[in-house]
């Protein structure tokens, strides 16, 4: 028998018999074969090897792993009490009087111990262990994990934070190593950083995809992934959208405690606090009602929405809060619409973030419900972006400040990002070290140096 | 090998068992710091989580429970028509204590729009000027209210007679549109009524719930972009647009019987008038002439003065 091709690999290992086994795949499953075994032809290696280990082959009628004595008898008689002190032959010899050692309960030990200390010590020893049962309970098992999510205790499970990644993949270029370098480091920083304080994170898959036959719909898949995401994590209450090439640089900053605890203080809705794109706010028109017409709408931060930072160029949504509400679902569903996209897709060069300036420059009910935060409370860019008026202290990371996020936006046009996340992660490690750390380093390390001119690594 | 002989048992067993074990043993004495350790417990549990915070909107008390909102074209101000027009809605609204909104088209800067478009606008200029008002109800000029003895918010709005009245699961723009009306409407999540008439969506007569949804759709029925596109009939198809592309609009729509609110004096474009319904319109009348609405009105006008005095 003459064969076109070699045969594959099975599955199984091995190589199949191809001249042998004319029927099928070259595995045979041990149920099929287990009467035929050889008779049928199938000699293959699976087969064999299953045949000598006695799985199957032949109609199975042996005594083994009959019924249930023998089946548990091992189990049972391994766990019955054992008198055997004298039975291993090292401690024979040392046993010889057949003395059993004294076995006090640890009970009773602890008894015996708390008995002869003084009332005091007592008291002492009690506040030791109530600290030493709290950092166990908090810091060894995951107790504290499921207290920083729990909804009423730390509140975690509110918020869920949407990673974008995979940009522009898939129909329009492949990933170099950098690119795959930038997403698996961006991955595991917010992961750490979401495993942390109990967050939710969902990696959303953004490359390419139309929507309907015949168009592109680059980039307005945000929408999409935040209504699933809605959808999936039915406890969240706010949304924070990243995208791929930003990091978090504090890992230690939760979000209640940097921003939403007091979130009237952080955020400001007048625009013309900072206003890049020259809004004319308020609005004006006397048929509008006083919350459309006041600049911070009604005041009270339970009518916050939506929340984004402005850079120099205006709004950014690379990184940005929702909150589930009705209000949220209708500005989903308003986001995209066929008539303004057919108007301006030529000119909204940034798609779903100029449609959401257009919606809020003429949409009083979009304005009344938005908030900005100052940029760098979550968006601090690296000085190559928004470099045409120099260092701006409302935009660029400084470390001293110890910002929490850094966006490398733009990095993708004429900027290396693999350098800058690379730089990032290096800086965001080097500020968070743990006081052990900084001893070494920044006392042992220096007085190393001084004493003999010869820098260590600890 | 042999065995002391067990104690004897005696006679007289204890009436109470032994107390087992030392430990596990909460004494009545005990209880109390107990109780006093678990509240503090609570109580940081409390502390820390620092309860929900979250208020809902502002109430909306209802008062008035309608607004009738009409928006005049400014042409002929003081002809007799127009007055009997202002008379009309403003009898009714009296008789039920419902507010008016009697604007001009002129009163809006509409950017070089249509002026239909006013509509949109006046539905937000009546919330604004009646913030507490339940549902608004808008009646183009060339209407007249002619059964005084309906209430807006019953015989319209009221929950079981909308979900027996509403068409469900019907093209939202007849004949042939894939969107549908929802099947499973509750009349109480009605926050816009509609009618169709022969040529699609009829927007000469619709009601919507005030509130916060009743902002963001005349505000997105007011988008820029759509006054800008040229749509045919201006605001009429963009309201047959963004009722088909926006589910959020569409999940809170109601269509009903075209009589229910929107009756025409003629068959032409759509369902004529019968004696009890709410109200009369006279689409498509143009302003002098043989079909001058002022004389396509003179029929009804006796009427409604009729059954206006009798109420």
């Amino acid at each position: 028998m003459s064969l076109s091709r070699s045969p594959s690999p099975v599955p199984g290992g091995g190589w199949s018999s191809p001249g042998l086994n004319m029927n099928g795949s070259g595995r045979s499953s041990p149920a099929k074969m287990s009467f035929g075994g050889p008779a049928n032809g199938a000699v293959t290696w699976e087969s064999a090897r299953l045949k000598s280990q006695g799985v199957a082959g032949y109609p199975s009628f042996s005594t083994q792993n009959q019924g249930f004595f023998t089946r548990h008898m091992r189990r049972i008689s391994s766990s019955l009490p054992s008198f055997n002190v004298g039975a291993d032959d090292r401690y024979v010899e040392k046993e010889k009087l057949g003395r059993r050692p004294w076995r006090i309960p640890f009970i009773g030990r602890v008894r015996a111990m708390s008995a002869r200390l003084g009332r005091k010590w007592k008291i002492r020893a009690l506040v030791l262990a109530i600290f030493l049962a709290c950092y166990l309970l908090f810091y060894i098992t995951p107790l504290c994990y499921y207290w920083r999510r729990t909804s009423w205790l730390g509140g975690g499970e509110k918020f869920v934070i949407i990673l974008a990644a995979n940009v522009g993949g898939g129909v329009m270029e492949w990933k170099g190593a950098r690119e795959w370098a930038i997403e698996r480091d961006s991955v595991r920083n917010k992961r750490k950083y979401t495993s942390r304080w109990g967050y939710e994170l969902e990696i959303v898959d953004m490359s390419t995809k139309k929507r309907y036959a015949h168009e592109w719909r680059e980039s307005w898949e945000k929408v999409d992934s935040i209504r699933n995401s809605f959808r999936k994590y039915p406890k969240a209450e706010w949304i924070w959208w990243l995208d791929l090439n930003t990091f978090v640089m504090e890992p230690s900053y939760s979000l209640q405690h940097h921003i939403f605890d007091d979130l009237n203080k952080h955020i400001y809705r007048d625009i013309n606090e900072y206003n890049p794109l020259n809004i004319s706010h308020p609005l004006t028109g006397d048929y509008l009602d006083p919350d459309s017409l006041s600049p911070i709408g009604d005041g009270s931060p339970d009518s916050v929405n939506l929340i984004l930072p402005q850079d120099c160029s205006g709004f950014n949504l690379g990184s940005f809060f929702v909150r589930r509400s009705d209000w949220t679902d209708r500005l989903l569903d308003i986001w995209w619409d066929p008539v303004s996209y057919e108007q301006k897709h030529m000119q909204w060069e940034h798609k779903e973030q100029d449609a959401l300036e257009q919606l809020y420059t003429t949409q009083p009910w979009i304005r009344s419900h938005t908030a900005f935060l100052p940029q760098r409370l979550i968006n601090s860019f690296p000085t190559g972006a928004c470099s045409d008026n120099g260092n701006d202290t409302r935009i660029h990371y400084n470390q001293d400040d110890r910002d929490f996020v850094v966006n490398m936006a733009g990095c993708e046009w004429g900027r290396d990002c693999w350098g800058e996340m690379y730089n990032f992660r290096e800086l965001s490690y080097y500020l968070n070290r743990n006081p052990w750390e900084r001893f070494k380093e920044d006392l042992i390390a220096v007085i190393w140096f001084k004493l003999t001119g010869q820098k260590v690594k600890l | 090998m042999h065995f002391a002989y067990p104690a004897r048992k005696n006679s007289n067993p204890p009436p109470y068992l032994p107390r087992s074990t030392r430990w596990l043993k909460i004494r009545r004495r005990h209880l109390k710091p107990f109780a006093a350790l678990a509240l503090a417990v609570l109580g940081l549990i409390w502390l820390f989580s620092g309860g929900s915070k979250h208020k809902g909107g502002r109430v909306i008390s209802g008062k008035p429970a309608v607004v009738v909102v009409t928006v005049f074209d400014g042409k002929y101000d003081n002809s007799p028509y127009i007055k009997s027009i202002r008379e009309n809605r403003s009898r009714y609204a009296e008789k039920h204590g419902y507010g008016t909104l009697l604007t001009s088209a002129s009163d809006y800067d509409l950017k070089g729009s249509p002026a239909s478009w006013s509509k949109v606008v006046a539905m937000r200029h009546a919330i604004t000027k009646y913030p507490d008002c339940k549902y608004l109800w808008y009646l183009d000029q060339n209407a007249f209210i002619m059964n005084p003895y309906l209430k807006v918010e019953d015989f319209v709005m009221g929950s079981t007679k909308l979900e027996d009245t509403m068409i469900k699961d019907f093209p939202v723009v007849p004949p042939d549109s894939i969107i549908k009306t929802f099947a499973n409407l509750k009349g109480g999540d009605v926050e816009l009524v509609l009618t169709q008439d022969k040529e699609g969506l009829a927007a000469g007569s619709f009601v919507i719930r005030n509130g916060e949804w009743a902002k963001f759709f005349l505000d997105t029925w007011f988008d820029p972009l759509y006054r800008s596109y040229n749509f045919q009939k201006a605001e009429a198809h963009a309201l047959e647009h963004i009722v088909q592309w926006h589910p959020t609009i569409l999940s809170k729509l109601a269509i009903v019987p075209q009589r229910t609110i929107n009756a025409y004096a003629g068959d032409a474009h759509g369902e004529q008038y019968k004696d009890g319904d709410i109200a009369v319109l006279f689409p498509h009348c143009s302003g002098t002439g043989d079909k001058s609405c002022a004389r396509v009105s003179e029929r009804f006008s006796q009427q409604w003065r009729t059954s206006f005095s009798k109420a």
